[in-house]
Formats: structure tokens, C-alpha cells, sequence
């Protein structure tokens, strides 16, 4: 009746995931009682869950996002902890624990942290800056975002339901195969990959065809801002690359569950053919992450140096170059794996070459702040931050693109500080910067200044604090993922690491601070301009928050830098005496299909982990009906009459005139 | 410049929203891209089990045939054309194929290395 699923499924003899799942069961449950009693929830059903309006839809990515950092930042100050009291003891934890443990920070951090959070500022930012009401498929939009929330709770579910993969983060057979993990962890593993990977590929369909064929008037490709551009070059690289993951998945799910042999020792499976595919997937995949960052460190680089973005036209060629060449360095994954001096050779130079357009990004970013007037606000603060830690981590990388040097460093704590150093320099640093700088925007106030400060340094130091020791471990021979090891030299480092975490864990700290800070004074650090960073893009011409249809009339574009230009030529003061009549304008309805989709995958995605047969099959058909009911819809759109739309604009006119008539003036 | 492609892209076509044709064209289309795929479905299955021609030319012939089916599926289904209203669609094109040779093209390569330099199963026994 129920599969593999019986009471020996909870960890009842291990205190730490059941403790920690206890707490956050309470917590989910606490909120939960909160929300019904006191009223909340039609408005979060009506106003959010089922809300198909890009920027909902992106902050519900962010949140989920942000709860997801702190458990996979939770697993990290774990491992930290652990390597530095595991010299010669076991530590306080067990093996088959700790390599749970290292399996989800990984996978957490890249598919439910990094991915998210970079969708989310895409979701919500980019139909702004093309100057248009909503994306290409709202609905499948709000489907993506539930898939991949789907995702995210089904990895947390192993935590108390079963267990995670022992594996790492990308579960390499034949350790990952039924004969060496017979446990439920891979399974957790996988599927929860294959369901939110469907939504990642949902969003970047949707992304891609939202920046080709949706663009307001005048906006054409060389005046996107570049935060569009990269999302182009992004969201082309997931539709495809990440077919390739799902494929890879399949079949592995094929090897464990119908006794196939793609990847098995025996029976002529080929254990590196997994290596190969799952890398031709993952190298582009660092790109997927760290292109939207550099978008966005263009636009906050550009805004706060007041002057447009330096070598706007190389910038675009550099982020399509990166695209193209990112699915050529894939093998520089596994040099040792016995490829020869050929092959090696090629990928090592590959993986060299696409370093150049990256420097290229970096000397434009640094142009565009030399000889403007720099204004040190705290998303400038992180992308400052980001170029220092980015080059760092960019210089380490172009070593290990040597294969000899490869061959001595492969696996090693100098790898794991390395990818650290370009993950959380590149991504996560870009991601706090985005979530700063575009925050007023989403919300209609101001993150408080003194805090975000504080959140960065402690962040800045302890990241170096952090990962310089790991670097030096690898280079005294410290291979990743270790337990517990006997070699006193690596001591002290291990500490020096652990110290380096609280830092950064203060900054995370500050982080939360800044935001219950800022709530709390919101009516201080209310945005009424919609313009508070004296920004150059189109997100800057609509209020902040924007109302749901974002522009009132769709901006007419004249140049690069759109907003900007605006105000210099204060277009809108004219536009604004002349002002044309305001029409009605239609905005999708909401939809709950996304989130009953989501409900049923969850459902498919729990029972086909514990073999629960007659279960997949009401998930699927629950999905598929829901889907069936979505296509048969007879209204999908509503109208907005041209009093309301005039009444919301006329109020953002007001705020503004004050802003434009100064910015005239200059 | 930038005011020409744009004008173009207004023009853009996304596969599906084909400009307005008559209902008698486009079905006429369809009938051709149907019996055209069909011709080409029973070719490959007569080559396969045929003595009619050189036999170790069958495998190329199939793979000549395969590429022509996914032609005709792309012209007449998915209507990819190189007319100027169809840019987007050529270039996505153009990126996938790249994406498929350098993936596929790369992991045979790849994979044929490991094997020529993985040592004979034999000498792997006695190293254990």
C-alpha cells in the first residue's frame, strides 16, 4: 500500500535532522496559524499564490530563494564545524550524516539557491526594463515557480521523511547506482531534480521568448540594457542545457528503477559516460548563474558611476560569447579521468579562452567607474566587492584550466574554494546587489544603508576568511569531503575556516536585521519617485511598487540607457501636456493551475520515491487534468478601465514632477 | 541600422503564428509535409531490410534519409523558412544544431579517447 515507506523511514535515533525538522515543522506551522487567523489567507491565495504577475511571481522565486540559503547555510556552518574538530576523533558527526550533508548543501545551494534567486531578479526585473506589461506565458510562469518550489520540498522532506543522498551534488554512479546507495536518498535526489528542472526549463522558454518578441516600442536589441542581454544569453543557454540534465537523470532513474545498465559496471554500462553528460550539462550551467549577476553588476556599476555602461556593444559580444563557448570546456571537469594529452589539451585551452570575454566585462565595468562620480550605496558596495573576489576566484580558475596543475589540485579543498570563490563572489554577491538595488522597486522603500553596510563587510571578510585557509589546505594535499582526517598540518586551517563562517553568518545575520530594520521604517524609507537611485533603465519610469500593469502607456524608446534619456530631454514633461488618452488595458487573470500542478507533482514526485504506485498515478493524472482544465479556460484575460489606470498614473505624475523638473535642469 | 532590425522584428513570426494564408493553402501544406514524411518513413524501413542495393551503403542512406525527414518536418510543420519574417526562428535553429554538434560531436570524441587510453580489463584484475 504504501511502497518503501513505513516508521523506520524517520530518523528517530538522530537528533540533529529531527530536532532541526521539529523546529522548522512548528515554524511552517506557526505562520500557517498566523496567516488563518488572522485573515490573510484569501489575500495570499488570491494575491499571490495564484498570481500570474511577473513581479509576484519573481519575489515568491527570491523568498524561496532566501529560505533555502539559510538551510544550505545551516549545512555549511555544519561541515565547518566538523573539519575543524575532526582531527583524529570522529567529530559530532557520523559519516553516513555528514555526507548527507555535503550532498544537499551542494544541490541546494546551486538548483534551489543560485537558480531561484537569479530567476526571480529576472522575472521581476526584466519585463520592466523592456517597458512591457507582463512576460510571453504568465501562466506557465507561475507553473515554473511551483515546480521548482516543489523541488525545494521534497529536499527538505528527506530530512525527515528517509534520507538524502550520500553521493554529492551530482550523484556520480556508480556509487549513485541501486547496488552501492540502495537507500531512498538518490531517489530524493533525482526527482526532486527532474520536477524542479522542468520548471527551470519552463522559465527560461518563457524568459527567451518573453525578451525576443516582447519589447515596448524603440526598444530594439542594441538598446536593451545589458541586464536583458544576459538574461537572453542565460535563459538560451538553459533551454539548452538543460535537457541534457533531465536526460542524464532519466537515465540513472532508468538504472535504479527498471534494472538498466546506462551507467552500472556490469552488463556494458559506462560509468564515464555519466561524467561526460552530466559536465556537458554543468559547465553551462555556471554560466546560467553567473551571466544574470554580471547584468546586473552592469547596471548597478553604471547607475552609481552615473555615466552609461563603458563598451556597451563588447559587453554584448562578450555575454554571447561566453554563451557559445561555455558549451566547449565541459571535459575540464574530469582532465584525470584519462582522456589524453589531445583532448585535455583542446578543453584546458577552451577553458582559457573563456576567460577573455570575462576580462573584457571586468575592464568595461572598471571604465565605466573611472571618471564618474561614484556614489559607495550598498549595491555598488557588492559589486565593487564582487570584482575583487571575482578576479581572485576568475585567476584560480585559469589554473586549474592548466591540466597538469589540474592534475594535482583535482578533488582537492583548493577546487572547493575555488568554485566558492566564484559562486559566492560571482552569483551570491550579484544576487545581494540585485536584491539591494532593486528592492525599493519591488516593495516601494529603501533598504536601510547602515545595516546592508554592515551585512556586506561582515560577508566581504568572511568570505576571505573563509575560503583563503581552503585554498591552502588543498595546496598542503587536502582532498574535499572529508570526514575526519589525521593530518595536523591542515588544523589549524580547518579553524581558521570555522572562524571565517561566523563571520559570514553575522553578515547573514545583518542581512535579516537590515530587512526587519527597513520594514519596521518603512514610512521613512519610502521610494515616492519610483526613481530612488537616480537609475537610467525603464524599471525607474513606473512607480515602485508598479502597479500590476506596470506602464501606464508602453514607453517610447529613443536610445540606450532609455530612462535616462528621458529625463535629460524631460520627454515626460512634454508627453505630459500633450497627454494622450488613456485606454483600458487587459492583464491576464490569475490562475491557481500552477500551484494545483505544483500540488499533484509533489504528490507524483513523494510516491514514485517510496515506490507508492497507485499514488504516481493520481499525481499524474491530478496534474494532467489540471492542465486539461487550464487549456479548456474560457476567459483569460481582464480589463483595467481607463479612469483606474489614469487614477493610479496620475498619482505617480505627481511624485514624480518634482524629480523630473531637477533632473531637467542639469 | 537598429531601426531596420527593429521594424523587422515586429515582423517576427514565432512557429504557430503564421501570417494569414487561406485555409486551402496552409492545408495543402500540411497534405504535402504528410506525404512527404510518409515517403520517407516507408523508404527507410524498405532500405533497411532490402538486398536491392550495396549493403554497407544501407547505414548512410538511413542517415541520409533521417536528416531529410527532420527537413521536411522543420519546413512544413514548423514552418522555418529564410525569409526575412523568420530570423528568430533561423537563429534558434542555427544555436540548437551548434549546441547538438559541439555535445554530441565532443562526446564521441571524448568518449572514444577514455576508451583507447582505459587499459584492457584484463591488466585492471591483476593491478586489483
Amino acid at each position: 500500500m504504501l511502497g518503501k515507506l513505513d516508521w523506520s523511514a524517520i530518523p528517530f535515533d538522530q537528533p540533529i535532522p529531527l530536532v532541526a525538522g521539529a523546529v522548522v515543522l512548528v515554524a511552517i506551522l506557526g505562520v500557517l496559524t498566523w496567516v488563518v487567523v488572522k485573515g490573510h489567507l484569501p489575500y495570499l491565495w488570491s494575491e499571490w499564490i495564484t498570481s500570474v504577475d511577473h513581479k509576484r511571481i519573481g519575489v515568491m522565486y527570491i523568498l524561496l530563494a532566501s529560505v533555502m540559503l539559510l538551510r544550505g547555510g545551516s549545512d555549511a556552518i555544519m561541515m565547518r564545524i566538523q573539519q575543524a574538530v575532526a582531527y583524529q576523533s570522529q567529530g559530532y558527526l557520523p559519516p553516513e550524516h555528514y555526507n548527507q550533508i555535503f550532498s544537499a548543501h551542494g544541490t541546494i545551494m546551486i538548483f534551489f539557491v543560485a537558480m531561484p534567486f537569479v530567476i526571480g531578479l529576472m522575472n521581476l526585473i526584466v519585463p520592466l526594463q523592456l517597458g512591457v506589461r507582463d512576460v510571453a506565458f504568465p501562466t506557465l510562469n507561475s507553473v515554473g515557480f511551483w515546480l521548482t518550489a516543489t523541488g525545494a520540498l521534497l529536499v527538505n522532506l528527506s530530512l525527515v521523511v528517509g534520507e538524502f543522498a550520500r553521493t554529492g551534488w551530482l550523484a556520480f554512479p556508480p556509487l549513485s547506482e541501486l547496488s552501492y546507495s540502495p537507500g531512498v536518498g538518490v531517489d530524493y535526489y533525482a526527482w526532486s531534480l527532474q520536477i524542479s528542472g522542468v520548471g527551470t526549463l519552463v522559465a527560461g522558454i518563457n524568459l527567451v521568448t518573453t525578451v525576443l518578441k516582447l519589447r515596448t516600442k524603440g526598444m530594439n536589441y542594441l538598446r536593451m540594457p545589458m541586464f536583458c542581454w544576459t538574461t537572453l544569453a542565460s535563459n538560451l543557454l538553459i533551454v539548452a542545457a538543460f535537457p541534457i540534465l533531465t536526460a542524464t537523470l532519466a537515465m540513472l532513474l532508468l538504472d535504479r528503477y527498471l534494472g538498466f545498465h546506462f551507467f552500472t559496471n556490469e552488463a556494458g554500462g559506462n560509468v564515464m559516460m555519466f561524467m561526460n553528460l552530466i559536465w556537458a550539462w554543468g559547465h553551462p550551467e555556471v554560466y546560467i548563474l553567473v551571466l544574470p549577476a554580471f547584468g546586473i553588476f552592469s547596471e548597478v556599476v553604471s547607475t552609481f558611476s552615473g555615466k552609461g555602461l563603458f563598451g556597451y556593444r563588447s559587453m554584448v559580444l562578450a555575454t554571447m560569447a561566453i554563451c557559445v563557448i561555455s558549451f566547449m570546456v565541459w571535459l575540464h571537469h574530469f582532465f584525470t579521468m584519462g582522456a589524453g594529452p589531445d583532448v585535455n589539451a583542446i578543453f584546458g585551452i577552451a577553458s582559457m579562452i573563456i576567460a577573455v570575454p570575462t576580462g573584457v566585462k571586468i575592464y568595461n565595468w572598471l571604465f565605466t567607474m573611472y571618471g564618474g562620480r561614484i556614489r559607495f550605496a550598498t549595491p555598488m558596495l557588492w559589486a565593487v566587492g564582487f570584482m575583487v573576489t571575482f578576479i581572485v576566484g576568475g585567476l584560480t580558475g585559469v589554473l586549474l584550466a592548466v591540466p597538469p596543475a589540474d592534475f594535482m589540485l583535482h578533488n582537492s579543498m583548493f577546487l572547493v574554494a575555488h568554485f566558492h570563490n566564484v559562486i559566492i563572489g560571482g552569483v551570491l554577491f550579484g544576487a545581494f546587489a540585485g536584491f539591494e538595488y532593486w528592492f525599493p522597486k519591488a516593495f516601494g522603500f529603501r533598504l536601510d544603508e547602515r545595516w546592508g553596510k554592515l551585512a556586506f563587510w561582515f560577508t566581504f571578510l568572511g568570505f576571505f576568511i573563509t575560503f583563503i585557509p581552503l585554498y591552502i589546505a588543498g595546496m598542503l594535499g587536502m582532498t574535499r569531503r572529508m570526514q575526519h582526517y589525521d593530518v595536523a598540518a591542515w588544523r589549524p586551517w580547518m579553524i581558521v575556516a570555522a572562524i571565517g563562517m561566523a563571520v559570514l553568518t553575522i553578515g547573514v545575520i545583518c542581512q535579516i536585521v537590515q530587512l526587519v530594520v527597513s520594514i519596521r521604517n518603512r514610512e521613512a524609507l519610502r521610494d515616492r519617485t519610483g526613481d530612488p537611485w537616480d537609475g537610467r533603465s525603464l524599471e525607474w519610469a513606473t512607480s515602485s511598487p508598479p502597479p500590476v500593469f506596470n506602464f501606464a502607456f508602453n514607453p517610447d524608446v529613443r536610445g540606450e540607457d532609455a530612462y535616462w534619456d528621458m529625463k535629460v530631454h524631460a520627454q515626460q514633461q512634454s508627453l505630459e501636456r500633450d497627454r494622450p488618452e488613456y485606454q483600458d488595458i487587459e492583464m491576464p487573470r490569475n490562475s491557481p493551475t500552477g500551484f494545483v500542478c505544483a500540488f499533484f507533482a509533489t504528490i507524483m514526485g513523494f510516491a514514485l520515491i517510496w515506490h507508492i504506485w497507485w499514488m504516481v498515478i493520481l499525481g499524474g493524472l491530478g496534474a494532467f487534468a489540471t492542465f486539461v482544465v487550464f487549456a479548456w479556460r474560457d476567459h483569460d484575460e481582464y480589463v483595467i478601465p481607463a479612469e483606474e489606470v489614469a487614477a493610479i498614473d496620475r498619482v505617480n505624475l505627481e511624485e514624480r514632477r518634482g524629480l523630473i523638473s531637477m533632473a531637467g535642469a542639469v | 541600422m537598429s531601426d531596420q532590425s527593429h521594424a523587422r522584428s515586429d515582423h517576427d513570426l514565432a512557429p504557430g503564428e503564421e501570417e494569414q494564408h487561406s485555409v486551402g493553402t496552409r492545408i495543402l501544406g500540411y497534405v504535402v509535409g504528410l506525404v512527404l514524411a510518409l515517403l520517407l518513413t516507408a523508404t527507410s524501413f524498405f532500405i533497411a531490410g532490402t538486398d536491392l542495393v550495396w549493403q554497407p551503403s544501407i547505414p548512410v542512406a538511413l542517415i541520409v534519409l533521417a536528416i531529410a525527414q527532420m527537413g521536411v518536418h522543420l519546413v512544413f510543420f514548423l514552418h522555418i523558412t529564410t525569409g526575412p519574417d523568420n530570423t528568430n526562428n533561423v537563429l534558434a535553429l542555427a544555436f540548437g544544431l551548434l549546441v547538438v554538434f559541439l555535445v554530441v560531436g565532443g562526446t564521441v570524441w571524448i568518449m572514444a579517447h577514455l576508451n583507447a587510453n582505459m587499459p584492457p580489463m584484463d591488466q585492471i584484475m591483476r593491478m586489483q
